[in-house]
């Protein structure tokens, strides 16, 4: 589904990342962990195209199309999806439509027809029960005002809406109580299937408890130091990274 | 005669036609002192030269130098079918029709109207000695130019009161229609006063329209709020492209009375709002909101004064504006806390989106204080479609264009969404982001 290949890539010619190559098959769950500042958003980011970011050298291929040749907004109607670490705020667009807009522009590149409000109300709700997601998020502007917790569940949200192929969640554990976090996670489970596949990045092993991870990667320094399953997480919740890293 | 000389003589030129005018089609004998009164105060405060306070953002050479007629009601009948589409359903048997500065009965309906609500013609009410000297000190009191041009060549005007103790339920329509004119530019000259007594709660909306262009609307309002008296104001300037708005509006805000305004323009040669706010009672309450969404050369500016004279009191104000191509806006507004008006609460903030570089927005939000206990702050910000947000929406799948339109829309939308009428609100919506070449979402 994915394949990245010996990516070089940066920020206004510093490069972050040094070489990283990573295989996602239909069906898996990677995780990647890694200390703060390792690059993990960073090569998030790159994958669904964000323009700030500055690709040096190697590829990506996703689903056999070269994936940097394509706009954000296709790569998002091809399947891709990113939860940001940091989800943007976007005062005075209501989050319902806001949705719908993102659900149609699915439905568009599917040739099937456009949904109006109406329909698209149950959809909306039988997601947002799913996640225990207040009815108010619905009229509030998008992020606008959201606590942390918040916003990301509403990440998780326009993933249960939009239901990607590949997914990625930057670190969605972060700003989630103990009960959100399950809550979240169970919604998560049951949106991925043999079809799909997700990379969950965080550098907290907790919420891999929730989620099991097929594979694990350690990043640092903008490179994969080591592999393994999941077994390497709980290894790191034992040791921490310094021993890893150390041991490298 | 060179433009330049035009200039230099504009004052002279406007003092002949005053007389010239008196001699042709008397002016109301009953409003005589006002207009002398006014003209002797344009004499005094003449047309902005160069550097002017009250018009730093404002080019008027053009408005100076150009020679008006001056018209009062127009030259031939008007056509009703071309009021429809501008009359809403909430307000249909409560609209009053003022054509080229004359208030106008058949086009008007009123049904709905009854006896909390009195309108009189200035020429009735005028009798009333506490109005007289509301007018005359007014008269006294100006300090924009303009509108003493108003007061000098003024005729008739429009006195619309509520009495105590009366909730209007659904809104009342002002719709200013200026025929303009296919050769010489015209003129006019309305006046509306508002007076709401104590207890008393109005929606009001006040839209401009043009037929033709070649006009210069050039209006006062007065809007007087008495205890407890609230007050949702919505107006929206939608006159041609070949036209110029003035509107100088003294507002006057008595104890516990809200005064809730959002001012929508079109923009055209010139527009240009002018707000005076004296905040005279304990507790009072205003909220000023002003949209503008300019293209090609149209241009919208701001001038507000608001006088916190009473404790207490508190003001909000929102400008926004969306300028492409070389549209050019201003917002010059300065809140004033007067000795004695402790626990003022004051907030000014102005938003720019600038979506070319030929665009001029300036902004300059003032604050002058002299009481000590008091929350008052103020800002501006200038800037494009945020690439942030720009970027989240694609990266879920909406189109480069889908997701400005929505950026652009939401951006008026924090200013729109305070109208209550809905189909007002629709109407402003669909217009201003049509001007922009985007859609509404
Ligand atoms: N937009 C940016 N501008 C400047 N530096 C950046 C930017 N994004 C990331 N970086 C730098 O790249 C490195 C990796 O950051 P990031 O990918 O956010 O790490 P992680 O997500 O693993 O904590 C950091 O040193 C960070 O300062
Ligand atoms: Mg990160």
């Amino acid at each position: 589904m994915l394949e990245i290949n010996n990516l070089r890539a940066g920020f206004e010619g510093s490069e972050i990342l040094k070489g990283i190559s990573l295989t996602v098959n239909k069906g898996e769950v990677h995780s990647i962990m890694g200390p703060n500042g390792s690059g993990k958003s960073t090569l998030s980011k790159i994958l669904v195209g964000h323009p700030s970011y500055e690709v040096m050298s190697g590829t990506i291929t996703y689903e056999g199309k070269d994936l940097l040749e394509l706009e954000a907004e296709e790569r998002a109607q091809a399947g891709l999806f990113l939860a940001y670490q940091y989800p943007v705020e976007i005062p005075g667009v209501n989050n319902a439509e806001f949705l719908r807009m993102a659900y149609n522009a699915k439905l568009k590149k599917e040739g099937k027809e456009e949904v109006d409000p109406l329909d698209f109300d149950d959809i909306l709700n039988e997601k947002m029960k799913l996640l225990g997601m207040d009815q108010k998020y619905r009229e509030r502007s998008v992020n606008d005002g959201f606590s942390g917790g918040e916003k990301k569940k509403n990440e998780i949200l326009q993933m249960a809406i939009l239901q990607p192929k590949l997914t990625i969640l930057d670190e969605i554990d972060s700003g989630l109580d103990i009960d959100a976090l399950r809550v979240v996670a169970n919604g998560i489970n049951k949106l991925v299937n043999k079809d799909s596949a997700l990379i969950i990045i965080t550098h907290f092993p907790r919420l891999l408890e929730y989620i099991e991870p097929d594979y694990v990667h350690v990043l640092s320094e903008g490179r994969i130091v080591t592999s393994g399953d999941k077994s390497l997480a709980h290894d790191l919740e034992a040791r921490g990274y310094d021993h890893l890293l150390a041991k490298v | 005669m060179t433009n330049i000389e035009l200039i230099e003589n504009g004052e002279e030129r406007v003092v002949k036609k005053f007389q010239e005018t008196r001699k042709t089609s008397p002016l109301n004998p009953k409003l005589a002192s006002i207009n002398e009164k006014a003209l002797k105060r344009f004499e005094t405060l003449k047309f902005p030269h160069r550097k002017h306070e009250m018009f730093s953002f404002v080019d008027t050479k053009d408005l100076a130098s150009t020679d008006f007629q001056y018209r009062y009601g127009p030259e031939s009948p008007l056509n009703p079918e071309l009021l429809k589409d501008f009359i809403y359903p909430e307000s249909r048997d409560s609209v009053i029709v003022i054509v080229d500065g004359r208030y106008d009965t058949a086009l008007s309906n009123t049904s709905r109207l009854d006896k909390t609500i009195e309108l009189k013609s200035l020429d009735e009410a005028i009798g009333d000695a506490e109005l007289n000297n509301y007018l005359l000190d007014t008269v006294d009191r100006e300090e924009d130019v303009f509108a003493s041009l108003n007061g000098a060549f003024l005729r008739d005007g429009l006195m619309i009161h509520v009495l105590s103790n009366s909730q209007i339920e659904r809104p009342l329509q002002i719709l200013h229609v200026s025929t303009g004119s296919k050769g010489s530019p015209v003129t006019t000259v309305p006046r509306v006063i508002v007076k709401l007594e104590n207890d008393t709660k109005l929606d009001l909306i006040i839209q401009s329209i043009g037929i033709d262009g070649n006009y210069f609307l050039n209006s006062i309002q007065d809007f007087i709020l008495d205890k407890s008296a609230t007050l949702n104001l919505v107006q929206w300037q939608s006159d041609p492209n070949n036209s110029w708005f003035f509107s100088k509006s003294w507002i006057t805000l008595s104890e516990d009375s809200q005064f809730k305004s959002t001012t929508a323009s079109n923009g055209n040669r010139l527009t240009r709002h002018h707000y005076h706010v004296r905040m005279t009672g304990e507790k009072a309450d205003l909220s000023l909101n002003g949209i503008s969404v300019l293209c090609d050369q149209e241009q919208v500016h701001n001038y507000v004064r608001v006088h916190h004279e009473a404790p207490d009191c508190r003001s909000d104000q929102l400008f926004k504006n969306i300028i492409q191509d070389e549209g050019r806006s201003s917002i010059d507004t300065t809140v004033i806390v007067h000795e004695g008006a402790q626990l003022t609460e004051s907030h000014q903030l102005i938003n720019n989106l600038l979506l070319s570089d030929d665009g001029v927005a300036d902004t300059k939000p003032n604050l002058m204080i002299y009481a000590d206990d008091v929350k008052c702050d103020h800002g501006a910000t200038i800037g494009q479609i945020s690439e942030d947000q720009l970027f989240y929406l694609k990266s879920r799948g909406l189109a480069e264009d889908e997701a400005k339109t929505l950026l652009t829309s939401s951006f008026a939308n924090t200013v729109l969404q305070e109208i209550d009428c809905p189909s007002l609100k629709a109407r402003l919506k669909e217009t201003l982001l049509n001007k922009l070449g985007v859609k509404d979402v």
